[in-house]
C-alpha cells in the first residue's frame, strides 16, 4: 500500500487508548510509522474544519478532533483527518526524494543575476 | 518525404526520478500535479502512488510527466536546466522593480459610494490636493526605480478635480524620461463624471489610458455608487463611450466591485459589460480594507458566496465567448496566464515574493509614500503599518530598505509559507501580506483560515 492510498498502521480508532474519553472523536496513528510533523502539518490544514489535539500515547500518537460545526459525522471528519495526514506523509516523502534537485534548480535560476552581494546594480 | 516517427523509450519500472513536484486532490478521482513553475499534469490517486512507487506501466503518462518537468530519466541535466530558465523568467521583476506608480492627485471626489475605501473629501476641499512640489519628489523617486517600464496612474479621490495637476506631472514626466528613456505610461482612475472635451483632447495626445468604474447594470452600479442626481451609471456610460470613440476601445477598461447587491447578478453585470463593447470584465471581491468595512459597505458576504458569483460569472462568459462574444474575466486570464506560460503578468495580489513595494509604490497627496494603495487604505482608518516614508525627507534606499517593506515582503513569502510551501497551487497565487496583516494580524496569515487563501483555492481549478 503506497501514502497516497493510506499509511499501514496508522489512523486507527483510538478504542483502548488510556485516559481518553470515548465520547471524543479521537485517531491513533503509529509512532513508528507516522512523524508528528505530518500530523502537525495535517491538523495546520484542516483548522477550518477542526481543531486537533494530538498526545503521545504508549507507541502512538492520540489524535483527538474538535469540529468547528457540527455540519460533518464522526467519521467524515476521521476520513477527512486520515487523508489531510497521509497527503503529508506523501508531499514529506516527495520533497525529500526531491530536495537536492530543488537546490540544484534554485541555484541555477539565480546565479548570473546579480542579485548575489557584490553584484548587485544599485536600486539603492 | 520525411517521416517524423516517435522515438521515444519505453521507461522500466523505477527508470525515473520525480522533480520537485506537489499535488492538489481535486475531487476523489483527481489529482493535479504541478512543478515548480507550474506546469501541470492531471492524474488519478493510483496514478499517483504508482509514478512515486516507480511502479507505474502507463507510458503515455510518464511521457507527459516528463514533457511537464515532473519527472526526468536518473542523469539528465537539461530539465534542472530548463526549470532553472524558466523560474528565472517567472521572477525578473524582481531586480526590475517597481513597475508601477501611484499618484494621489487629491482626496477630493463627487461621489460617497458606499464601499469607498478612502476618506474622501468635499470638492471644495483644496487642502487634500498634492502640490507640484511633492509630485516633483515623487517622480523624482519614481524614476530611481531600476524597472525599464514606468507606469504612473493617477488616482483619487477622484483625480479629475485636479487635473491640473495631472497635466504638469504627464509633461515633467516626460520632461524627465528624455534623460532616463524608459518605456512611460500613463493611466487615469476615473469615474468619468467630468471628462470634457479639453481632457479627452489630452488624452489623446498623451496616449493616456483610462480605468473606470462599472458596477454593473444601472440600478446596481447607481445604488452602490452614490452622487448629486443619481445618474453616476448615466454618466459613466457616456464618457465610456466618448473615451472608446475618441482614443479607441482599447484604450479604456473598467473595474466592478462585488457588494452584497451583485451577488447572483453576474450573468446582468457581464451582459451590461459586453453590451458596452467591454471585452473584460474583473469580478473582483469587496476589499476588508478602509471604509469599505462599514456594514453599509456592503462587504457583507463570506468567500463561498463570492465563489457561486464568481463560478456563475464565468459560465456566463464560456456561453458569450461559445456565441461568437469576446469577453474574459480578468483574474481568471491572471491565473491561466501563470498556468499556461512562464509570463509574470505582475499582478500585485497574485505574485510571491508579494508586490508591495517592489511591483507598486503608492505618493499620497500629502507625500507620505506607501507600498500599496491597500496599505494607503489602512492608513486612512489609523493603521500606518505599511507607510514607508515621505517624498518630502525618505531617500530612495530609506524606503526599498525599510522595515516596514522587508518585513512584510520576507515573512510572507510563499515558498516558506505554512501549506503555501507544499500548495500545488504555489505557482498560480500570491503572498498578500497587507491582506493577512489587516484580517489576521501578521503578514504570513493562518492559511487555512484566509479568505485569500480560500478564495484562490476555489477560483483557481475554475480558470
Amino acid at each position: 500500500m503506497s501514502p497516497a492510498d493510506g499509511v499501514p498502521g496508522a489512523g486507527g480508532e483510538a478504542a483502548g487508548v488510556g485516559g481518553l474519553d470515548a465520547a471524543e472523536i479521537t485517531l491513533a496513528f503509529d509512532q513508528a510509522t507516522v512523524d508528528l510533523d505530518a500530523l502537525q502539518r495535517a491538523a495546520y490544514a484542516v483548522a477550518a474544519e477542526m481543531t486537533v489535539d494530538i498526545r503521545v500515547c504508549g507507541a502512538d500518537y492520540a489524535c483527538t478532533l474538535f469540529p468547528r460545526m457540527r455540519d460533518a459525522t464522526d467519521e467524515e471528519l476521521r476520513h477527512r483527518f486520515r487523508t489531510e495526514v497521509n497527503d503529508q506523509i506523501l508531499r514529506a516523502r516527495i520533497a525529500k526524494e526531491t530536495e537536492p534537485l530543488r537546490n540544484l534548480v534554485f541555484a541555477l535560476a539565480f546565479s548570473r543575476t546579480g542579485l548575489v552581494d557584490g553584484e548587485a546594480e544599485g536600486p539603492v | 518525404m520525411i517521416k517524423l516517427e516517435r522515438t521515444a523509450t519505453a521507461l522500466p519500472a523505477h527508470g525515473w526520478q520525480l522533480l520537485p513536484l506537489r499535488f492538489h486532490r481535486l475531487d476523489a478521482d483527481s489529482i493535479v500535479l504541478t512543478n515548480l513553475v507550474g506546469e501541470h499534469v492531471f492524474v488519478t490517486p493510483g496514478e499517483l502512488s504508482a509514478v512515486v512507487d516507480g511502479t507505474c506501466a502507463d507510458q503515455d503518462l510518464l511521457a507527459r510527466l516528463r514533457a511537464a518537468h515532473l519527472i526526468q530519466v536518473p542523469g539528465e541535466t537539461l530539465p534542472a536546466e530548463l526549470l532553472a530558465i524558466k523560474l528565472r523568467t517567472r521572477m525578473r521583476r524582481l531586480p526590475d522593480s517597481t513597475g508601477l506608480h501611484i499618484f494621489v492627485v487629491t482626496l477630493r471626489c463627487e461621489h460617497t459610494c458606499r464601499y469607498c475605501q478612502v476618506s474622501r473629501q468635499s470638492a471644495a476641499k483644496n487642502e487634500f490636493d498634492m502640490t507640484e512640489e511633492t509630485a516633483r519628489r515623487a517622480l523624482e523617486l519614481a524614476f530611481r526605480s531600476p524597472s525599464p517600464q514606468l507606469k504612473i496612474e493617477f488616482q483619487g479621490g477622484e483625480p479629475l478635480l485636479n487635473f491640473p495637476l495631472i497635466r504638469w506631472i504627464t509633461a515633467e514626466a516626460n520632461r524627465m524620461n528624455s534623460e532616463h528613456g524608459k518605456d512611460l505610461a500613463f493611466v487615469i482612475a476615473t469615474n468619468l463624471v467630468l471628462l470634457d472635451e479639453e481632457i479627452l483632447s489630452f488624452c489623446a495626445e498623451e496616449q493616456i489610458h483610462i480605468s473606470t468604474s462599472l458596477d454593473g447594470p444601472q440600478d446596481l452600479h447607481n445604488g452602490n455608487r452614490r452622487r448629486p442626481g443619481r445618474d453616476s451609471w448615466q454618466q459613466a456610460v457616456a464618457g465610456l463611450r466618448q473615451v472608446q470613440e475618441r482614443l479607441g476601445a482599447d484604450r479604456v477598461s473598467a473595474l466592478m466591485t462585488t457588494t452584497q447587491a451583485s451577488l447572483g447578478r453576474a450573468g446582468e453585470i457581464i451582459d451590461t459589460y459586453a453590451g458596452l463593447g467591454l471585452r473584460g470584465v474583473f469580478l473582483r471581491p469587496i476589499s476588508p480594507y478602509g471604509f469599505a468595512l462599514r456594514s453599509r459597505g456592503g462587504a457583507n458576504y463570506d468567500v463561498g458566496r463570492w465563489l457561486e458569483f464568481y463560478t456563475d460569472g464565468l459560465d456566463r462568459i464560456v456561453e458569450l465567448n461559445r456565441q461568437g462574444v469576446p469577453m474574459m474575466e480578468i483574474y481568471a486570464s491572471i491565473i491561466a496566464k501563470k498556468m499556461l506560460t512562464n509570463a509574470d503578468p505582475s499582478y500585485v495580489d497574485l505574485t510571491s515574493p508579494a508586490g508591495i513595494g517592489i511591483g507598486a509604490l503608492v505618493y499620497n497627496y500629502d507625500g507620505d509614500i506607501y507600498a500599496s494603495d491597500e496599505g494607503r487604505m489602512l492608513a486612512e482608518m489609523g493603521d500606518r503599518t505599511f507607510r514607508l516614508g515621505t517624498v518630502h525627507g525618505s531617500s530612495y534606499a530609506d524606503i526599498m530598505l525599510s522595515d516596514a517593506l522587508l518585513n512584510p515582503l520576507t515573512e510572507s513569502i510563499t515558498l516558506s509559507a505554512p501549506m503555501c510551501a507544499t500548495c500545488a497551487f504555489e505557482p498560480y497565487c500570491g503572498a498578500d501580506p497587507v491582506f493577512h496583516h489587516a484580517t489576521m494580524g501578521d503578514f504570513t496569515g493562518h492559511k487555512a483560515l484566509s479568505a485569500f487563501c480560500q478564495r484562490n483555492m476555489g477560483a483557481t481549478p475554475w480558470s
